[in-house]
């Protein structure tokens, strides 16, 4: 078990810088999510920890010892492809092995840690069978056992569930962590799912464009987001974001958008400034008529069972909203809706940062 | 239904005269081979007496042409075998190291290999003569092997290369995580992956050097170091050729390229490298 850290990491493909200076640490037995949208350069930064990549410039230090030069093989990490990357040509035995039959381990030794490796995952069944006799779920977890056998300091993943379906990614997904929780190996997993990143990791990295928006534990970013990109990529549905200018008057303030007023609470923001209000679906709610509110014409109702989802037109722009139970509210209806006190979110149009209360 | 029925006849139509116009030379080579000499000539669709007294003269050497046959016979044959693994070792490395290891000046490499394809063999003929020379090579199977290994190998990297390309490349980078080195990579899960392309392009050499006449004929001369396909071109030499044993001798001759394409045949089916990557 290991610690990882990484201390301003860049990246240039030719002219084309992919990595802007990235540090942050992880700590010894974390599971750390690398998460954002397809280019941010998160697989980028995991191959380069890897050793399949060069780093451009900065340190990439595992344990304390710094890996810039240190060929993938003495790095000591074992690595989840998207594509499994199983040896076609050998069995499920084989493929486990491989890593140590290639350090000379003895025979025995290898047969032993198989054979842990494929109880831990539920493979004995399927030892002896080639990759191609495989279903996609099975080959997913020889390729996680292929890992575990070595016993390595550091766990890479690499959009390992991206090319199963929907049913047999969950049931991966809290494999994959409870497999963390039994051997506490610090891993870090590279996703472009937010929810991934939410259910499964200790800490998330949001990237986006080769930089880090925000580092932290999962509700930590989904409750104060530093800026609008981190506040509409974490959640799901996606926070409503509407822009607008700050009003204060007699101590109540309020976001004045396309003539649509919008009580704000006690949220920073001067008096005239452009800004962006943000709201997540689930802090929306159905207003009785008295008291600050909205009024916006329901567009969607899409019930779920225990949640309903309603499309909402106020004013200019669209909100979604959840609410629990199953509301009496139909396509065309003019409702009220009210913002939970305290749930605003306030961003600089500008910069899109957070403004702090 | 119909339609299909159409198609049929259309692909009978094509197929027929090709199946004939193929078989038919081989039909006569045959046919030739059971006549005795007399009968050799005579038109006829079957012998009157089919005999296999040639077989018994072409494998127990009786005849001055065939003073050497199998002699000549195994020459071709380590020829063959020689410049088909050859050929293998030279374009199975260049392969791996220019599609696999990324070698910087592969590309160039691969440029010149196609051009010397605009370059007729036969041209090479006379300059590979002078130079087997210059290396005291003549009259050794040496010079006819790497001859052949010349000319083959452009090619047979070419191809290579091509399905070397097709390897997924996560398989290269996991090795290499697992600790492989660039050997072990080539050797582990390289060769393993590329077999079905290797025993193409392995047979493609080596059924190339079997069948090679022209610089068979200018590199070896001593009755006991030529190849069948010039040691059958002996036999127009004479006034009277007894083409008969000629035609039993080429029937022999064709023999090994027919098995080992039926040997391999299975081999060069694809779908080695189904389930390592999902597609």
């Amino acid at each position: 078990m290991s610690s990882v850290s990484f201390h301003h990491v860049e990246k240039s493909f030719g002219a084309t810088k992919v990595i802007h200076g990235i540090s942050f640490d992880i700590a010894d037995g974390e599971f750390m999510v690398l998460v954002g949208p397809s280019g941010c350069g998160k697989s980028t930064l995991l191959r380069m920890l890897a050793g399949l990549e060069d780093i451009t410039s900065g340190t990439i230090a595992i344990d304390g010892r710094v890996v810039n030069d240190v060929d993938s093989k003495d790095r000591d990490i074992a690595m989840v492809f998207q594509s499994y990357a199983l040896y076609p040509h050998m069995s499920v035995r084989e493929n486990m092995g491989f890593r140590l039959r290639l350090r000379r381990a003895d025979r025995r030794e290898i047969d032993t840690r198989v054979a842990r490796a494929a109880q831990i995952l539920k493979l004995e069944p399927y030892l002896d069978r080639f990759p191609r006799e495989l279903s996609g779920g099975q080959r997913q977890r020889v390729a996680m056992g292929r890992a575990i056998v070595r016993d390595p300091k550091v766990f890479l993943f690499d959009e390992p569930l991206s090319n199963l379906d929907a049913k047999l990614r969950v049931q991966m997904r809290s494999e994959i962590k409870a497999l963390h929780q039994r051997l506490k190996t610090t891993t870090v997993y590279v996703t472009h799912d937010q929810i991934e990143a939410m259910t499964m990791a200790d800490r998330i990295v949001v990237m986006h464009d080769g930089r880090v928006e925000q580092i932290g534990r999962p509700l930590d970013l989904y409750d104060r987001p530093n800026n609008l990109f981190v506040a509409q990529f974490i959640g799901s549905p996606a926070m409503n974001v509407v822009s607008g200018t700050v009003r204060r008057h007699n101590g109540s303030a309020w976001l004045e958008a396309d003539g649509v007023r919008w009580p704000m609470g006690e949220v920073p923001g001067a008096e005239g400034q452009p800004v962006v209000f943000g709201v997540r679906p689930e802090h929306l709610d159905l207003a009785r008529t008295d008291g600050d509110h909205v009024a916006g014409d329901v567009i969607v109702v899409e019930p779920t069972g225990a949640e309903t989802e309603l499309l909402v037109q106020v004013g200019a722009s669209q909100v979604t909203l959840v609410t629990s139970g199953r509301p009496r509210v139909r396509p065309g209806e003019r409702i009220a809706l009210a913002v939970e006190p305290g749930m605003g979110h306030v961003f600089d149009r500008e910069s899109g940062q957070r403004l702090v209360d | 239904m119909m339609r299909g029925a159409v198609d049929e006849a259309k692909l009978l139509l094509i197929g027929i005269p090709v199946a004939i116009w193929t078989l038919l030379p081989i039909y006569h080579m045959f046919l030739f081979s059971i006549s005795s000499k007399e009968e050799a000539f005579s038109g006829k669709a079957w012998p009157d007496h089919p005999t296999l007294r040639n077989f018994g003269v072409v494998f127990r050497e009786q005849h001055y042409f065939l003073n050497h046959f199998w002699q000549q016979f195994a020459n071709s044959l380590l020829i063959a075998v020689a410049v088909g693994v050859l050929t293998l070792a030279v374009a199975a490395t260049a392969a791996f190291a220019i599609s696999r290891l990324r070698t910087r000046g592969g590309r160039v490499v691969l440029n010149c290999a196609l051009f010397t394809y605009f370059i007729p063999a036969a041209f090479l003929a006379v300059p590979m003569y002078k130079a087997m020379g210059a290396y005291s090579l003549l009259n050794s199977k040496w010079s006819l092997i790497l001859a052949m290994v010349t000319i083959a190998s452009p090619y047979a990297i070419w191809v290579l290369k091509q399905a070397s390309d097709r390897l997924p490349y996560e398989l290269d980078e996991a090795a290499r995580i697992d600790g492989a080195s660039p050997l072990q990579l080539f050797r582990l899960v390289y060769l393993p992956l590329m077999a079905p392309s290797l025993v193409a392009v392995g047979t493609y050499a080596l059924l190339l050097a079997w069948n090679e006449y022209l610089y068979a004929f200018l590199l070896l001369s001593r009755d006991q170091d030529i190849t069948l396909p010039v040691a059958l071109g002996h036999f127009l030499s004479a006034d009277d050729s007894p083409w008969e044993l000629l035609m039993t001798a080429g029937l022999v001759y064709a023999l090994p390229p027919a098995a080992i394409y039926y040997a391999f045949k299975r081999y060069m089916v694809a779908g080695l490298t189904t389930g390592a990557v999902k597609s």
